[in-house]
């Protein structure tokens, strides 16, 4: 009886240790490419803000691209970016209702060509190590 | 019907947000779900209605959740100021915690034992140890609290800054010497609890100080009525308003430094200026009537016999003088080094010579 319980818990455990071992797994590597992802949003949208888009045409335009970006990453990340003086908006009346437009201000397309030739070495790089 | 159900979506949105962005933030994410739902209506060919709302804010995601990302990481203490936090609580914990024991100690001392108020006294001690530390732990969440909002929520230009000064951060600092003109985080933040728990203690709570007694001789536990004898007379509680003057406005000067990070002429001639203030409200309490409210009198019904009390007596008159002297020390020697570093404003060089 007791030997029964005995090896019953180690295959619970073992079990356990399986499924949640897998879960963990896999959170974990979501991280890891949220993480390496996050630099990049931040090019691309910069990269498509050359003409002025209002933020539903930006997502639709990055998906296009095949970028998928989050609502609720791209919106906050916007006005982020504006507060740092990378981007400016501003609000038009279009049919009969208000749309936020965002443009590279100066500083922005200061800011473009760096971000740029980063990426260029960044790749680079990569290529070598993997 | 589905215009009624944005506007609610939207308003409990901005109800999470600060009252600073609300209206655009909530005007923005209105256009955004016109503009969804708009296309939805193009791909689909119906018209809008509930149900396509529905499935719109669905996607959009909760109200909680979609305010969140608007809201960055918020702290009430933050990870800079998070482990002198801990160091200031735990060294107040203990000096609680040795207070309490040391009035356990006295309260056994004086009670008559019995099981009961044996087990009284030592209930009510802990009771009296529990709400103290609370009271402890309130006041210093609260002094940091205020200290994380003035030093870092004031805005990204602080952060930058400290950004920049651990770019600049010189390995050569780990040895003694640093720069004179660096300010001293911790030393700092230790004036400002100490100034803050003197403004409170003496303000607030004035009865702390002193004693009590019951009249069956008991000073913690008894039947008898309380007496409550304080130790500081009133010739000191007239010096009070002029000493929380100080503390506060160095409360203030530390903030200032703390922010500044490091110490200019303004700050030296006004640290200067409240040390100078602060030795004379010592030399006129040390030249003023007595400081102590007791007179042997009030100890011969606690302590027994007037040979006792007047020994007491006597052991606190000198305790207070020396508390006095040693403000004047300690301050004037504060007032010689602040004057030190406001002639010879300049940084001491560094131990280790640099290899090329």
């Amino acid at each position: 009886m007791f030997n029964n319980t005995y090896h019953l818990d180690i295959l619970y455990i073992i079990q356990y240790n399986a499924v949640n071992g897998d879960a963990m797994t896999n959170e974990s590597f979501e991280n890891v490419i949220l993480e390496l992802r996050r630099g990049v949003i931040v090019m691309a949208v910069l990269s498509q803000l050359d003409k002025e888009q209002y933020g539903y045409s930006l997502i639709n335009g990055l998906k296009e691209h095949g970028l998928e970006i989050d609502q609720g990453t791209l919106y906050p990340l916007l006005r982020r970016l504006e507060s740092q003086g990378f981007l400016h908006s501003n609000w038009r009346i279009e049919a009969d209702r208000p749309r936020r437009y965002y443009v590279l201000s100066d500083e922005g397309r200061t800011l473009l060509p760096r971000l740029k030739e980063e990426w260029t070495t960044i790749v680079s790089m990569m290529k070598k190590m993997l | 019907m589905s215009t009624n159900l944005i506007d609610t979506y939207v308003s409990e949105i901005g109800h999470r947000l600060p009252r600073k962005t609300r209206a655009d933030i909530e005007a923005e994410i209105r256009s955004i779900l016109q503009d969804m739902l708009e296309e939805r209506s193009q791909k689909t060919g119906k018209p809008v209605d509930e149900e396509m709302t529905l499935e719109v804010l669905k996607a959009y995601g909760a109200p909680e959740k979609v305010a969140a990302t608007y809201q960055g990481e918020r702290y009430l203490i933050g990870p800079r100021l998070y482990p002198i936090f801990i160091t200031v609580l735990r060294i107040v914990l203990i000096v609680t915690g040795i207070l309490a024991a040391i009035g356990l100690g006295v309260a056994v001392y004086q009670t008559t034992l019995t099981p009961l108020n044996t087990f009284e006294t030592i209930i009510k001690a802990f009771a009296n140890f529990g709400v103290s530390m609370m009271i402890a732990l309130g006041n210093i969440v609260f002094i940091f609290a205020i200290l994380e909002w003035s030093l870092f929520h004031a805005g990204a230009k602080v952060d930058l800054k400290g950004l920049q000064r651990e770019k600049e951060w010189d390995p050569r600092s780990l040895t003694k010497v640093t720069s004179t003109n660096q300010v001293k985080m911790g030393e700092t933040i230790a004036e400002i609890v100490g100034c803050f728990a003197a403004i409170v203690i003496f303000n607030f709570y004035p009865q702390i100080i002193g004693f009590g007694y019951t009249t069956n001789g008991n000073w913690y536990v008894g039947a008898g009525n309380w007496t409550f004898i304080p130790l500081l007379s009133e010739a000191f509680f007239k010096f009070v308003p002029y000493l929380t003057l100080v503390w506060a406005l160095t409360i203030i000067l530390d903030i200032v430094l703390l922010r500044m990070g490091h110490w200019n002429t303004v700050a030296c001639i006004n640290s200067i200026g409240l040390k100078v203030i602060g030795i004379i409200i010592a030399v006129v309490m040390l030249a003023g009537p007595s400081l102590l409210a007791i007179a042997a009198d009030n100890l011969i019904a606690s302590l027994g016999d007037i040979g006792a009390a007047q020994i007491v007596l006597a052991y606190l008159s000198q305790l207070v003088r020396l508390v006095l002297w040693l403000a004047i020390i300690v301050g004037s020697l504060e007032v010689i080094k602040l004057t030190y570093r406001l002639i010879f404003n300049r940084e001491l060089p560094l131990n280790i010579p640099i290899k090329k």
